[in-house]
């Protein structure tokens, strides 16, 4: 099973995902990082394969650590869940960073399934 | 489920490579003259008189063609030229797509289609404001989508109650608020009463019960909504045009007498009928 990590400051969002991504059967959620300096800390120590990550966080935002992750860690792969998915600017820059896809709020889970299972 | 913009829309549904978006986006970036860059291509102004209304701009807040026509750059005829140029030439996402071959104009009308259907939920029916609020059109909006995700996010049925300007933010058993900023300068509230606060738990942990939740997660799904909603105003408002930046959600318990307005500020308040005793307000004070 393929281990992701959440990084949202909401407890109700990273408890959505982490529900969504423990009863797929093909995903472990290996932890919950609150905001980007957590998140780029338990990348090194949990090692995930896929990060979920919020772009709308207290201190370091989810841009600011997805600019980090993408130069310090070629292989994971960040998919950003975020409410502001369909702002065109933030869209494009968050694959221009090497976001691999933007999922926007509210979500379903079989949408964030299949974006997770095409990486 | 949300706000996109056609580019997002297929990306999510697989239809086109993020790889081949970027590729269009970028090929749009060359096409796509700003305003200036246009003016200058139409030898109406030379580059040296956008670098002069450039450093106006940093003590003027005005919109670059419209200090370009104050400043004797442009006459106003000139700036509709530029204006209607730059509609005329614009490179539509779809239409770079298929430049870039990841799209054929066939399939790009079908998707156009889909897409629109998609997003039909969140057209505006239209709301009414009092007085004269500035950018009323973004405030119409913010109401407007609030309601559709209550009904879409929330699963609650409501009545909305008539909009009106207050001094006190009514009290309530909490609030959670965002800043808006950018073009826009405003904060955003909702408040709920202790019973919607545990329906809106239920709906955004989609859990029958939440009756065993700690306070901080009930608290933190009225503020993950407004977070959802806000994300998606801000969307939309970018789409007309108004940049919107949003902060991270706070949560405020508010005296039994309510909250003042904060002075410089002009507070709208909508208040949405659920059920028996049971309270929401949206407010949006608004800076002036």
């Amino acid at each position: 099973m393929k281990k992701v990590l959440v990084v949202d400051d909401s407890l109700s969002v990273a408890r959505q995902l982490e529900k969504i991504i423990s009863e797929s059967g093909d995903f472990v959620c290996v932890g919950h990082a609150k905001n980007g300096a957590e998140a780029i800390k338990m990348n090194h120590t949990e090692d995930p394969e896929i990060i979920c990550m919020d772009m709308n966080m207290p201190g370091m935002d989810g841009l600011t650590a997805l600019r980090t992750l993408s130069v310090m860690d070629k292989d994971v792969k960040v998919v950003m869940v975020t409410s502001l998915g369909g702002v065109g600017d933030k869209f494009t820059e968050a694959l221009k960073l090497g976001a691999k896809n933007v999922i926007s709020k509210p979500f379903e889970a079989e949408n964030v399934l299949r974006i997770l299972r095409e990486l | 489920m949300a706000v996109k913009f056609f580019g997002q829309f297929l990306v999510e549904q697989s239809i086109v490579s993020r790889d081949s978006l970027i590729m269009a986006i970028d090929l749009q970036e060359q096409k796509n003259l700003k305003l200036g860059e246009m003016a200058v291509s139409m030898g109406y102004i030379t580059q040296t008189d956008i670098e002069r209304a450039h450093n106006a701009q940093m003590s003027k807040d005005m919109k670059l063609g419209d200090l370009l026509v104050e400043m004797g750059f442009l006459t106003l005829n000139q700036l509709n030229d530029v204006i209607t140029r730059q509609k005329n030439t614009h490179l539509y996402i779809g239409e770079a797509l298929v430049q870039v071959g990841a799209l054929t104009t066939d399939s790009l009308l079908q998707h156009l289609a889909d897409f629109k259907a998609d997003q039909a939920q969140y057209v505006s029916d239209g709301i009414e404001l009092p007085g004269t609020v500035a950018n009323s059109k973004i405030w119409e909006m913010a109401a407007d989508l609030t309601y559709k995700m209550i009904t879409r996010v929330l699963d609650l049925q409501f009545r909305p109650g008539k909009c009106y300007i207050t001094d006190v933010i009514p009290s309530n058993f909490m609030l959670a608020a965002m800043d808006l900023s950018g073009d826009v300068e405003a904060r955003y509230l909702i408040s709920v009463s202790e019973n919607l606060q545990k329906a809106v738990a239920r709906a955004i942990l989609s859990e029958k019960s939440v009756e065993n939740e700690p306070v901080e997660v009930l608290e933190d799904t009225v503020m993950e909504f407004v977070n959802v909603v806000c994300g998606n105003v801000a969307a939309k408002a970018s789409q007309m045009g108004v940049i919107m930046n949003i902060n991270p959600p706070v949560t405020i318990k508010p005296p039994a007498g309510g909250l003042p307005v904060t002075d410089g500020h002009t507070t709208l308040c909508f208040p949405i009928h659920i059920g028996d005793g049971d309270k929401m307000d949206l407010i949006l004070q608004i800076k002036n």
